[in-house]
């Protein structure tokens, strides 16, 4: 019971695993491009939560500092991944990542 | 240089220029060019008449000999060979002086002859181009000092008498007689090619000067046996040219050749070369080769003389009368009648050019008649060749007053005394089918003159379907194409083909060669030309003493007493000394009589003298028994020619046949060549054939089995290879959906196999 009641690492990284299922799951499920961007914050998100429980109970602070770099990454790689978007609309007149299979073979 | 060598190399070189003109540039040139081989010949002529004047008549020197040579081929030391040097050069003694006079005056009367003679002919230029290269050939192996000089102009002598006697190529007859002249003389240049090689093989050079020495200084090596082989090996070429049983099927039917041509080949060169030869290596011929050379000698003159009694063609008779009178020549050499032989040489050089040339004039006149049987009262028409004609043939037959008696009664006095040296016997044979020649000479020249020149004329008696096949077998005019058919008339020939005529029958005179008309050791030439010492000389004790123990009393009383014999004891060489009467045994070296090493010769060269009279008696009663019997035959005819041929028929077809030796050789060597080549064919192609067609199907078999495994294995592998990445490629295609998603569903797929794989390993 008391392993239920006080929160400990299970739990973060519990969160940790639900958040990148559900990111997965968006990723390849949905069609909209712009919600598969979503998927991929929510997996970035989860790996940071990891990072932040690790630093948390190791003692360290490099567990701080890469969750900082993936924010500032995901930051950036949200900028152009948009920007894909926009111009894979522009070709495409469409944001479906199903139908966009010009690449096949 | 000597300045008698280069005027030769001039002469020499002359012919050839002649034919080199001819031969390229005859069409461009007026006549077809051919004063130019007569004037070349006639310069060449001019030239050689002033080398004979200043060695014959104004040195007059029996030993006379100058020579000159230049390295022409150096191989230095060829292995297994040794040093290999061949020289060319040039020798000219009384011989070579009296040959190259000889040569020339002839070839030049030849040209003259045949510029009326061949007018018209559609290749009369070329006709005169190869006249040139044949006397330059003769002049080479004239002038040349060492046997493989000799052996080069040898060949280029055969070369051109195939290109003069195939002439009138477009005559199947005179295609296969040019063939059967070349293959017959080659089969003698075999052997005479391996004698030289004997020779070389011992002394390492080719200089007929040198191997004598090397001879003399008693270096052969081998035994007598070789040196008696090498002797007749090289002597063959003396068959094979000169017309010797049994090679002398080709000179009989090289008569397709041009008429003139026959007078230049069959009289006055290629048929003396070999005579000529001979003589060059007479110092080296063994005892055992001069009797070979003798007999064969002895069997040719008698052989053909039988065959000319029969024959009817007008120049039929005249070969087979050469081929009798090289049998005289060669028979000569053979008993060792050295200077009588090679006079024979060049007064039957005259006269037999006189009569193929008169002959020649005869058949011009009418109209390429050859048949004597259809000829008769040309006395009337052609008084110049007549009178030349009878000349010659006087000459040929041997009577006193000519040329031929002197040659021919020294060559039969040269047997007899050979026989009588020689212990009789067999030997005796010799002159005796000489005298019996003599005869038969006689004869058949008789019945010549009679046929061709008195009685009427009897050309409408020919048959006339006969006439007409005979017409053309004859018939060169068809060739030249002129347009005496026409005219039926016979005429006498034109001047140029006279002078000719008139210059050889002057030449056929005794005054030329002998002031006295019974002797022709008297004359000029037979002292020009003295026998040589023997290089080989057998040393025979017992011979030498017989002669020195006899000095032929018996002979001294019928020979003039100019001939003196030095008979020291025994062992002293024999010297004997001609013209200078009353000389004394020790004289005879001084003054220029020569010296016998060999007894032997001395002997027969002594007995000879010794029989010149007895020759004499009995030639000219056979040359009266043989003109009688003609004139028995053919003049009063007592006997009729017909019945008598009917009576002896066998005999007479075996003569007219010509001792069916064409047969012999047609049926032995021609058809065994035909079965052996038959033989050889089935061989190549059962046996040879079968080798190489089952190489070839063994290679196709392989080929095909290479290609078998090309196609299925190594094809397999590449197109398996293939196939695979194909299929593969195939297969894995269908990944690649170009879906982002699917490709995000592989990459967690593999993550999550990857952690199943590591933690899996980890637990184990």
């Amino acid at each position: 019971m008391e392993q239920l009641t006080t929160i400990g690492l299970n739990h973060y990284l519990t969160i940790s695993a639900i958040l990148l299922s559900l990111g997965l799951f968006a990723v390849m499920t949905r069609k909209n491009a712009i919600v598969v961007l979503m998927g991929v914050e929510l997996i970035l998100n989860a790996a940071n939560i990891n990072f932040l429980a690790f630093s948390k109970y190791n003692g360290g602070m490099e567990g701080v500092m890469f969750a900082l770099f993936v924010i500032v990454i995901a930051a950036a790689e949200a900028a152009i991944a948009l920007a894909i978007v926009i111009n894979i609309f522009k070709i495409f007149k469409s944001v479906d990542v199903s139908s966009i299979d010009s690449m096949k073979e | 240089m000597h300045s008698l060598i280069q005027l030769s190399i001039v002469v020499l070189l002359l012919p050839l220029l002649s034919f080199v003109i001819l031969i390229f540039f005859n069409r461009r040139l007026p006549r077809r060019g051919d004063f130019i081989g007569v004037g070349i010949l006639g310069t060449a002529f001019g030239i050689s008449a002033y080398i004979f004047w200043s060695v014959i008549v104004q040195t007059y020197d029996p030993a006379f000999r100058i020579a000159w040579d230049f390295t022409w081929i150096d191989l230095g030391n060829v292995p297994g060979v040794g040093p290999l040097q061949i020289k060319m050069g040039i020798v000219i003694d009384n011989l070579t002086a009296i040959m190259l006079a000889m040569v020339t005056l002839i070839s030049l009367l030849v040209h003259l002859y045949s510029t009326g003679y061949m007018a018209g002919d559609k290749n009369y230029g070329r006709y005169f181009a190869f006249l040139g290269i044949f006397t330059f050939s003769m002049l080479g192996i004239v002038l040349s000092d060492n046997l493989f000089a000799i052996y080069i102009f040898w060949e280029l002598v055969g070369l051109s008498s195939y290109l003069l006697i195939g002439f009138f190529f477009e005559k199947d007859s005179a295609a296969d007689a040019q063939k059967k002249a070349f293959l017959a003389n080659r089969v003698g240049d075999i052997g005479m090619w391996l004698g030289i090689l004997i020779l070389y093989s011992q002394f390492h050079t080719f200089s007929f000067e040198q191997i004598y020495a090397n001879l003399a200084a008693g270096k052969f090596a081998l035994s007598n046996a070789w040196l008696t082989a090498a002797g007749i090996l090289l002597f063959m070429g003396c068959v094979g040219k000169s017309a010797q049983f049994p090679l002398h099927i080709w000179l009989p039917d090289a008569m397709e050749g041009p008429t003139p041509v026959s007078a230049l080949i069959h009289a006055a060169t290629m048929v003396a070369a070999g005579v000529y030869f001979v003589a060059r290596i007479f110092v080296m011929l063994t005892p055992d080769a001069l009797h070979v050379i003798a007999f064969i000698g002895a069997c040719t003159a008698f052989m053909a003389a039988t065959i000319a009694i029969t024959q009817n063609d007008i120049k039929r008779v005249l070969a087979y009368s050469t081929v009798s009178q090289l049998g005289y020549m060669v028979l000569g050499l053979g008993v060792g009648a050295y200077s009588a032989s090679l006079f024979h040489l060049v007064t039957h050089a005259f006269f037999k050019a006189c009569l193929f040339l008169g002959s020649g004039a005869i058949i011009h006149a009418m109209h390429h008649e050859q048949d004597m049987r259809w000829m008769g009262g040309l006395r009337k028409h052609m008084p110049w060749t007549f009178a030349t004609f009878t000349l010659a043939t006087l000459a040929l037959a041997g009577l006193p007053l000519t040329s031929g008696f002197l040659s021919k009664d020294a060559i039969l006095a040269g047997a007899i005394g050979f026989a009588k040296v020689e212990g009789g016997g067999i030997f005796y044979l010799i002159p005796v089918l000489g005298f019996f020649s003599a005869m038969l000479t006689a004869f058949y020249m008789g019945r010549q003159i009679w046929l061709v020149f008195f009685g009427e004329s009897r050309t409408h008696l020919k048959p006339a379907d006969n006439h007409h096949a005979d017409h053309h077998a004859h018939d060169n005019h068809a060739v030249h194409g002129d347009d005496h058919h026409a005219d039926h008339g016979v005429h006498e020939v034109s001047w140029n083909m006279r002078a000719p005529l008139v210059i050889l029958a002057a030449l056929s005179v005794f005054a030329v060669y002998s002031p006295d008309p019974l002797d022709g050791a008297k004359g000029w030439f037979m002292k020009m030309i003295p026998t040589p010492a023997t290089v080989v000389g057998e040393a025979n004790p017992q011979k030498g003493a017989l002669l020195a123990a006899t000095p032929a009393p018996h002979l001294a009383g019928i020979v003039s007493p100019s001939e003196v014999v030095a008979s020291h004891p025994a062992a002293e060489p024999v010297a004997e000394e001609h013209g200078v009467a009353s000389a004394a045994a020790g004289h005879g070296e001084e003054k220029g009589g020569h010296v016998y090493s060999d007894p032997r010769q001395a002997e027969i060269v002594h007995a000879g003298h010794a029989a010149h009279y007895t020759a004499i008696y009995i030639s000219s009663i056979m040359v009266v028994l043989g003109i009688g019997m003609a004139f028995v035959v053919y003049v009063f005819r007592i006997i009729d020619p017909e019945k008598t041929a009917q009576a002896i028929r066998p005999l007479y077809l075996f003569s007219l046949n010509k001792w069916y030796w064409d047969e012999i050789y047609e049926a032995t060597f021609i058809k065994g060549s035909i079965v052996l080549s038959k033989i050889l064919s089935w061989f190549d192609t059962n046996v040879v054939d079968g080798i190489v067609n089952g190489v070839a199907l063994l290679v196709r078999k392989f080929a095909f089995a290479n290609n078998s495994f090309d196609k299925y294995v190594v094809d397999g592998m590449v197109n398996f290879t293939a196939f695979t990445v194909n299929t593969t490629g195939a297969v894995l295609r269908k990944l690649q959906t170009g879906k982002v998603q699917t490709y995000v569903a592989m990459l967690i797929l593999a993550i999550f196999g990857y952690f199943v794989f590591y933690f899996t390993r980890l637990i184990y």
